[in-house]
Order: structure tokens, then C-alpha cells, then sequence
């Protein structure tokens, strides 16, 4: 037993529900208590689903469970009569799968026929949101892929690409195109906006995409061994990888087109990829080689995530930026070690392996880094630190489901990621700038202006306004907690420090007070301080 | 379905509701209580809820945290939470601890009881808070909450009387409501429950209730067995109407006989402009937060047709003037989603009161659609409150007037492939 603030990774339940909720005509029947439908809220507010998710839930009240009443056959028949889906999918809640009911039964008791029902009765202890997902998919493009005909042309399907993923749809564009102008066509992409009949053809395509490590991967090798599918996993997150990801689309195609007697898929000119069709596919190769990007070559990255991104964005930050990686670390226990294989080389310590924020953010504090790439939680973590931090991969917050064109795949994405890594950081000549000449002038907001002691809105109840709320809210709880006391000539030396690394340096030199055996910071102490730390 | 008999009808279905379990009263209560910690014994999906669901990760050291059931603490007899409470009175310094159960631990028949007196100290009580979703809906575990503070509330000597408003407010509101009362002559024992754990108010024989909430039915239930307090069954004061019946009943209570009519007539003229908008449109106000039926009541005093007014859970006594004041409204309790929706296409309401699961989609299905959670976000209480009140339903329907017209083959195209 442990306590919890915050987690990474949702749960069983909202595993299954990503994959339902992406596809046509499926339902899921939660047999769960009141409110474990919860999860709704997440896809009708985050992804703003203009119509209902196919979730509905079986009630279990605690007077059922004393009368021995299960209300299952009747919800299935329910569902059955209102929305007629092609597939109910039944699971247990944690709390209901720990009364031992037997669901295969008591779905039978619907009288709903056995070939539209899939229970999926996980361990809602053992098993995650991701695992859940994966797992969920590989049951149904196991129930329902059959062997076929291919395609007369060259045809990828796209897996793994899930509700609530990551820059989902701006992703499936970025690759859409790049597949459109090689010229191959997309047979199936799933579990989103795909249907039984989908699942069904999906053997019909010459070559399965499956970038996600957490979901779609196992599918694809499912895939592969029945029907002799090959497959790409890679991510194409950076250029080099995108290059390098095309390069591979096109050998495999025409590896299939050949015993086909296709003609083959070549590279075109890569102008081909811009949006105008005419310019440089991205603008991160140039811009890696700017002055102005020269004084990002000492900047200190720290990257945690999911396994995916964390691989994925380490290299982009240092192969192609030219940053300097001095951590990483990932909440996906199940893909630790493919990250840490990935990433052999690119770490100056091991790989950081934890599922609990604090730690992480007990890191992030520790290292202040100059940029920390993560999930809403280190972006959280950061806040308080006035680290800079931008958000790579789930869990997610409103604010990271935006309207527009932002793509973390292929070139267009290469722009993206390298645009919000120089809006993160403190910028270059700038920062010279400062440094030399403190923050006089320069229109900043001090850290203490903050919102802190702002009065609260309404009914002192504004935290609760669901996922819409801004998110901008207090985090700025800058508790100095141990601090030591500082003399006034002290404090003073410390405001001529630019703000945004004050508290950096408030911190590096009472460590190092410490070390010497300091009770409190004199103006000399900090001076010291400041020669021996090279500050 | 079934009609439950009494003099004011109410139908009755099979409570498949979205809406969320108790535990989400912890996302106010624990900004109420200032001094408090809110500790679940949960699972992952308490944890995921409180993180998604309310939008609270905003907050970086929230006063509330779950002791987390993992597989292995399945097999044990009892959790240990020591090392827990120690934890958190290390890190918060809390005055009081509440312990809220949920659905697992109680499939697991823990002794929450035992549990949380084994856990108090005399300087940092632990109160056991029943919530599940098992037994409990949204704000009900407010009710449970109050009835852990019982306890804490000193005894009022008979012969002091003075009024004790139920139920969380904030501080502003609750000094609205405070002044209001003196101005009228009735004397104010305090609130419950107050900011702070130590100043809970005294309640004895001769205190009035005033339940301010209207889900607070089982406290107050308690305290009249316990204290011998006598609750007020009135209107809940939102909105003009209710507001007036709310006061007048109250100085009764006191003998004080006072006429508020014509404050009425001016709070009603204050909102014309809202009321002409709402006069006649068809109202739906799905389950969620249990204050559905004043907040209808208030809507069909202002000319609105509320089509169907329904609610997770409606204690026909301490609803009574409300049911009474609805007299003719179709009244629903633990209603069935399904055929709302049927009902909701067949109706085409003009305006829809639902959950935050719930809302969205009724969007996309062309109707204007209003939160109903926002009504707790929202101060809507006596007459500090009438406009609020009457601003948070017009303004949805005057938003929707000045936006462009909408062509949803058009614009909804690829936002949800799945409902394609």
C-alpha cells in the first residue's frame, strides 16, 4: 500500500474503452459500480466527441451484491435493443472483478447472440491502460482478421492509432500525406474510425505501420506470423528517423511488389513532402545549424515518458538539435527494457524506471535542467521549479487536446517538436543578455507576482470544473522547505541573479553552504559559492 | 418503470445514470475544510477518476491522496495505513483526516470503522466517510462527510436557539447568508461545515436547521435523532421564489413574521430580460448532481416548461416543498439514459441540464446543452445569487443565437470517426 497523488498510466478500464471508443459499432458494458463510467467524460470532454461514446455500464449497487442480482443480462439487452453494435465487449471494474462472477455466464443470460459479445475479463490489478489496449486489440484483430486477396496496389494499414493518443489526428495527416506522395494507398487504419468489416481486410494490406510501442505493435505481430504480414515499428519522430522510415516503407513495398510484379515505389525528389510541394519537407536541418541554435548546444535536456516518445525525443535532442541529454526515464515497466536498448549510448546514467511522479520531479529538482521534455506531470513539477518543460506524450491535460495542425510525426512534426523546444527553452542571445546585464529593463514577470496569493473564483470550488478549466491555475507553491537563512547582502547579491535561474542558484549555493559546513548564506558564503561553482 | 405512490407522483426507473461516484465530493469538501486531508482507500480507478474526471491535476501537493490497493494487498487481512497517516501528517499537518471508503475495499468487507478509530489520535482524529459508488452518488458523500463531523459539533445547551445552515459553501456566500439572517433577527449558530475543523458549530435541541444543499438529507435526519434539532422543510433558497419561501419559513421558525413579497417582485424584475428568454422553453435536466429539483423549481417559476426533471436520488421529506412546487412536472428518479435519449430526439428540448460525460454529445446532437456541474461552481444561493442563477441557463441559449450557422456534415467531419 502506498500513497498516491497522481498516476501515469490509466486504467484496465480505460484501456478498453480507448480502443471501443475509437472503432464503429463496438460497445463496452462496464460491470462496475456508479461513477466508473467516469471515463466517458475524458473522451467527451478532452477529445470532445460530438456524439456518445459506446460506453454504457451494468450498475452494481451494493444492494445487488446482497440480493445476489446481477444486473448484466439486462444492460446487454438494453445496449443491444438502443444501439444494435456489432460487438459488445463486457469487462469488470477492479471492484467487481474481485466477486469471482462468472461473465462468460452471465452474458450468455442476455440472450444476446454469443458472436456479438467479447468478454474481456483482464486483472484490473495486474494490468494497465496500455497493456489493456494492446491486449484488447490483439482479441479482436484475432477474432476477426481473415486471409485474402491483397491489394492490386501498394497498401499500408496504420495500427495502434487509439482515442486519447497523442497528437492522434494531426499524426495520421502527417503520415497520410507522406504515404500519398509515394503513392501508396492506406488500406485499413485501426482501431480508430475502423469497424468489424476493417478488422476483417486488414490482411489484405502489403505491409502493416505500427509506430506506438505500447499499442498496435502486438497486433502487428500477430499479424505477421499468421499472415505473413511485414511490418514497420519504428516512429518517424525527427527527420532522420522520417528519412529513414520512408526508406524502409519503400523497400518493403517493393520487397512485396516484386513477387507481385508491381512496379516499384522510388523515393521522389523530397520537395515532394513540403506542404507547398516546392520548399524544404522541414526546416529543422537549417535551423540545427543557426547561430542562433549554437547556443542551444549546452543546454541540458531531461526527457520522461512513455516508451515511445521518450526514445523517440532523447534522439531528436541530441542527434539532430545538438542538445546535451543528461537524463531520461520512462513509466512503461513492460518496454524498460527496449527503451534502455534504444537509448544505449544517449544516456549519461541509467534509464530512470518509476511510475511515481514524485520521484521524477525529485530529479527534475535536483538537476534543474534547462528544458524537460515529459507528461502534464512534469509540466506540473516544472511549474513549481520554474524549469522549462513541454509536454511529450500522455497523460495529458485540455490544453494539450488543441484545434490545430501540430503533428509529432514525419517532417511536419520535425518542425513542431524543434518549435516547441525553442519556445520552451530560454532563448539564446537573450539569454546572454541577461546574464550580463541581470533582468533590468526587461519586462518579466517576477516569480513572486504569481497567482498565488490571487483570490480563488466563485464558490471556492473552481477546482473541480472538470478538465475545461484553465489551466493555468496556482502550481506556483514555491515552498523554499528546508531553506536556509540568508543575510540581507546575501539576498541582495541573489536579486541581481536573472530571475529565472535564481532559484537554481538559491539552491546550488546553499547545497554547497552546506557542504561547508555553513549555518547561514553570508554575502561571502555566496561569493564563494559562486567561484567554486562557476555561477 | 414504476410509479412510486404518494401525493406527488415520481417515476421510477433503473438508475443507468453517467454521473460519478462520492468520491468526487472531495474535490470541494477539501477546499472547504481547510484544515482537512482527504485520504481514499482506493484503487488505480479512484486514483485515474480524481486525476481525469474533475480536472484536478492542477494542483501540485493536493490535500487529498489515495492509499492504494495494489494486487498484493488483496490477500491481507487488514490494510495498514500507519505508515500512510504518518506520511501525510509529516507532509500536511492536518487537523482531521477523513478516510473515505470505495467500491473495492468494500467488496473486501474492510472494517472502516475499526480502521479509522484504530487510526486516531486525540490531536488528529481519522473519520470514516462512507462514498463508494456502491451506495453513493456525486455529491451524496457530502451528506456522509457532514455525518462524520457530528461528533465535533459541541452540544447547544437547550434554550439557545439560533439557525445552523447545512451545507458547503464559500466563505462569501456563507457571510451572505450569515447577514441576511441577522438583518432578519434570527440569531446564527454557525454552519456546517464551518473552514475549520475546529470551529464546527454547536448544535442542540432548540438549534434550526437550514439545509442549504439538497442533498443533505441523512445528516440532518441525524441531528434531529441525536440533538433533538429541528430541520426547516422549506424551499431551497436559489432564485427569487425560493429564496423569499426559504427566508419567511426560516424567521418563522424564530416567530418572525416577515413579508418578503416585494423583495421577491424586485429580484424577479432584476432577471426579466433572462426570464422572457426563458419563458416557455422546454427544459431536460438529466441526473447528476442531485440538485435538479430546485433548480427546475426555480426554472418553472420563471416560465420555463421544464419537459423532465430527474434526479439520482430524491428523499420525498426532505424534498417535499420542492415536489410539492413542481406539482405537474415530470418528475424522475434513478432514471434510465437509454430512454432519455429516446425521449430527449423525440422532445428536442431547447435546452439540456447534464453531466460533463453527457454534455458534449447532446451538442453534437444539435441541442444547447448547459453543465449541470457548473451549478456547484457557481455562488447561486439567496439573493446575492438570483443572477448567476438566471445568467447560467440564458447564457447558453444566447450564445448559441449569435453563432454562425452550423452544418454539421460539414464541421464535425473526422472529429469522431467512430460515430461516423
Amino acid at each position: 500500500m502506498r500513497l498516491a497523488f497522481w498516476l501515469y498510466e490509466g486504467t484496465a478500464l480505460h484501456g478498453i474503452s480507448r480502443i471501443t471508443n475509437s472503432m464503429k459499432g463496438v460497445h463496452t458494458v462496464y460491470h462496475a459500480p456508479q461513477g466508473d463510467d467516469y471515463i466517458t467524460a475524458t473522451y467527451s470532454m478532452l477529445e470532445r466527441t460530438p456524439d456518445f461514446p459506446g460506453l454504457s455500464i451494468s450498475v452494481v449497487r451494493g444492494r445487488d451484491l446482497a440480493q445476489g442480482v446481477s444486473r448484466l443480462p439486462g444492460t446487454l439487452q438494453q445496449v443491444a435493443h438502443h444501439y444494435s453494435p456489432d460487438l459488445t465487449v463486457i469487462a469488470p471494474s477492479c471492484s467487481t472483478a474481485l466477486l469471482q462472477e462468472d461473465l462468460h455466464q452471465l452474458a450468455a443470460h442476455s440472450g444476446v447472440p454469443e458472436e456479438k459479445l467479447l468478454v474481456y475479463a483482464l486483472n484490473p490489478f495486474r494490468v494497465s491502460e496500455n497493456e489493456a489496449a494492446d491486449g484488447l486489440f490483439v482479441e479482436l484483430v484475432k477474432r476477426f482478421a481473415v486471409a485474402q486477396e491483397k491489394t492490386p496496389g501498394p497498401s499500408v494499414n496504420l495500427l495502434g492509432f487509439t482515442s486519447l493518443g497523442f497528437h492522434l489526428r494531426a499524426n495520421l495527416t502527417s503520415l497520410r500525406r507522406m504515404l500519398q506522395t509515394l503513392g501508396i494507398s492506406v488500406n485499413v487504419i485501426a482501431p480508430w474510425g475502423a469497424g468489424i468489416e476493417d478488422l476483417r481486410k486488414l490482411p489484405a494490406a502489403w505491409l502493416n505501420i505500427a509506430p506506438y510501442r505500447e499499442i498496435g505493435a502486438t497486433a502487428a505481430g500477430y499479424l505477421g506470423e499468421t499472415f505473413g504480414m511485414p511490418a514497420i515499428y519504428e516512429a518517424p519522430i525527427g527527420v532522420e528517423p522520417t528519412l529513414a522510415w520512408l526508406r524502409s516503407v519503400i523497400e518493403q513495398i517493393n520487397a512485396v511488389g516484386a513477387e507481385r510484379g508491381v512496379p516499384p515505389v522510388s523515393m521522389p525528389k523530397l520537395n515532394a513532402f513540403s506542404l507547398d510541394g516546392m520548399s524544404a519537407p522541414s526546416g529543422v536541418p537549417w535551423f540545427a545549424r543557426t547561430a542562433d541554435m549554437e547556443s542551444f548546444s549546452n543546454k541540458r535536456a531531461f526527457v520522461f515518458g512513455d516508451a515511445t516518445h521518450t526514445i523517440s525525443i532523447v534522439k531528436f535532442l541530441r542527434d539532430e538539435l545538438g542538445m546535451k541529454i543528461i537524463g531520461a526515464g520512462t513509466y512503461m515497466h513492460r518496454h524498460a527494457d527496449s527503451v534502455r536498448k534504444e537509448l544505449e549510448g544517449y544516456l549519461p546514467g541509467e534509464l530512470m524506471v518509476t511510475d511515481k511522479f514524485q520521484d521524477v520531479s525529485k530529479v527534475i529538482e535536483d538537476e534543474m535542467p534547462d528544458l524537460v521534455c515529459g507528461t502534464q506531470m512534469e509540466r506540473h513539477s516544472c511549474r513549481k521549479l520554474d524549469v522549462p518543460c513541454m509536454v511529450i506524450c500522455p497523460p495529458t491535460h485540455i490544453e494539450n487536446h488543441l484545434l490545430g495542425y501540430y503533428p509529432f510525426f514525419g517532417f511536419d512534426g520535425a518542425d513542431v517538436i524543434a518549435d516547441r523546444v525553442y519556445l520552451s527553452c530560454k532563448l539564446g542571445l537573450e539569454k546572454h543578455l541577461i546574464d550580463f546585464f541581470g533582468d533590468a529593463g526587461l519586462e518579466y514577470e517576477d516569480e513572486a507576482s504569481s497567482s498565488e496569493g490571487a483570490p480563488h473564483a466563485s464558490n471556492g470550488r473552481d477546482s473541480a470544473a472538470a478538465g475545461s478549466s484553465a489551466p493555468s491555475s496556482p502550481a506556483h507553491a514555491a515552498t523554499e522547505g528546508d531553506g536556509m537563512i540568508w543575510t540581507d547582502e546575501a539576498e541582495n547579491m541573489l536579486k541581481k541573479v536573472p530571475f529565472f535561474v535564481r532559484k537554481k542558484v538559491r539552491k546550488n549555493t546553499e547545497n554547497f553552504a552546506r557542504e561547508q559546513g555553513e549555518v547561514s548564506v553570508t554575502a561571502d558564503v555566496f561569493r564563494q559559492a559562486k567561484e567554486s561553482l562557476g555561477g | 418503470m414504476m410509479q412510486v405512490p404518494g401525493e406527488f407522483p415520481i417515476i421510477k426507473e433503473d438508475n443507468v445514470t453517467h454521473s460519478f461516484c462520492g468520491l468526487a465530493c472531495v474535490g470541494w469538501m477539501y477546499q472547504k475544510i481547510k484544515d482537512s486531508f482527504f485520504l481514499i482507500l482506493g484503487t488505480h480507478t479512484c486514483a485515474h477518476f480524481l486525476q481525469n474526471a474533475l480536472g484536478m491535476m492542477i494542483f501540485a501537493k493536493p490535500r487529498f491522496g489515495i492509499a492504494l490497493i495494489e494486487e498484493g494487498d488483496l490477500a491481507k487481512q487488514e490494510p495498514t495505513l500507519e505508515e500512510i497517516i504518518r506520511e501525510i501528517k509529516a507532509d500536511h499537518n492536518p487537523s482531521v483526516i477523513f478516510l473515505l471508503s470505495s467500491c473495492t475495499p468494500e467488496v473486501m468487507k474492510v472494517d472502516f470503522k475499526g480502521l479509522s478509530h484504530h487510526l486516531s489520535t486525540p490531536d488528529v482524529p481519522v473519520l470514516f466517510v462512507p462514498a463508494s459508488g456502491l451506495v453513493y452518488n456525486f455529491t451524496q458523500a457530502e451528506d456522509s462527510v457532514l455525518h462524520a463531523l457530528v461528533p465535533f459539533c459541541p452540544e447547544a445547551p437547550a434554550g439557545l436557539k439560533n439557525v445552523v445552515f447545512l451545507g458547503s459553501v464559500n466563505d462569501s456566500t456563507a457571510d451572505d447568508l450569515r447577514a441576511e439572517a441577522e438583518a432578519l433577527g434570527i440569531p446564527v449558530g454557525g454552519f456546517l461545515p464551518e473552514s475549520r475543523f475546529d470551529r464546527m458549530p454547536a448544535i442542540g435541541p432548540d438549534t434550526v436547521l437550514a439545509p442549504i444543499q439538497p442533498y443533505l438529507s441523512r445528516v440532518a435526519v441525524k441531528l434531529e435523532r441525536e440533538r433533538g434539532a429541528r430541520t426547516l422543510h422549506s424551499l431551497f433558497p436559489f432564485g427569487p421564489d425560493g429564496t423569499r419561501v426559504f427566508w419567511e419559513d426560516l424567521a418563522r421558525e424564530f416567530g418572525i413574521t416577515v413579508d418578503l413579497r416585494d423583495r421577491e417582485k424586485a429580484a424577479w424584475e432584476k432577471i426579466r430580460k433572462q426570464t422572457e428568454l426563458l419563458g416557455g422553453k422546454k427544459v431536460f435536466l438529466t441526473a447528476d448532481t442531485m440538485m435538479e429539483l430546485p433548480l427546475a423549481r426555480f426554472l418553472k417559476s420563471a416560465g420555463a416548461d421544464v419537459v423532465e426533471c430527474s434526479s439520482a436520488y430524491i428523499n420525498k421529506k426532505f424534498l417535499g416543498r420542492e415536489l410539492e412546487a413542481l406539482a405537474g412536472v415530470r418528475v424522475v428518479e434513478q432514471p434510465n439514459f437509454h430512454r432519455q435519449l429516446e425521449d430527449v430526439e423525440r422532445i428536442q428540448p431547447d435546452l439540456i441540464v447534464t453531466s460533463l460525460m453527457t454534455a458534449n454529445p447532446f451538442a453534437g446532437h444539435g441541442f444547447i446543452v448547459k453543465w449541470s456541474m457548473e451549478f456547484m461552481l457557481v455562488p447561486i444561493h439567496s439573493w446575492s445569487g438570483i443572477i448567476s442563477l438566471a445568467n447560467l441557463f440564458v447564457s447558453p441559449l444566447q450564445r448559441r443565437s449569435n453563432l454562425p450557422a452550423f452544418d454539421k456534415e460539414v464541421w464535425l467531419e473526422g472529429v469522431m470517426p467512430s460515430a461516423e
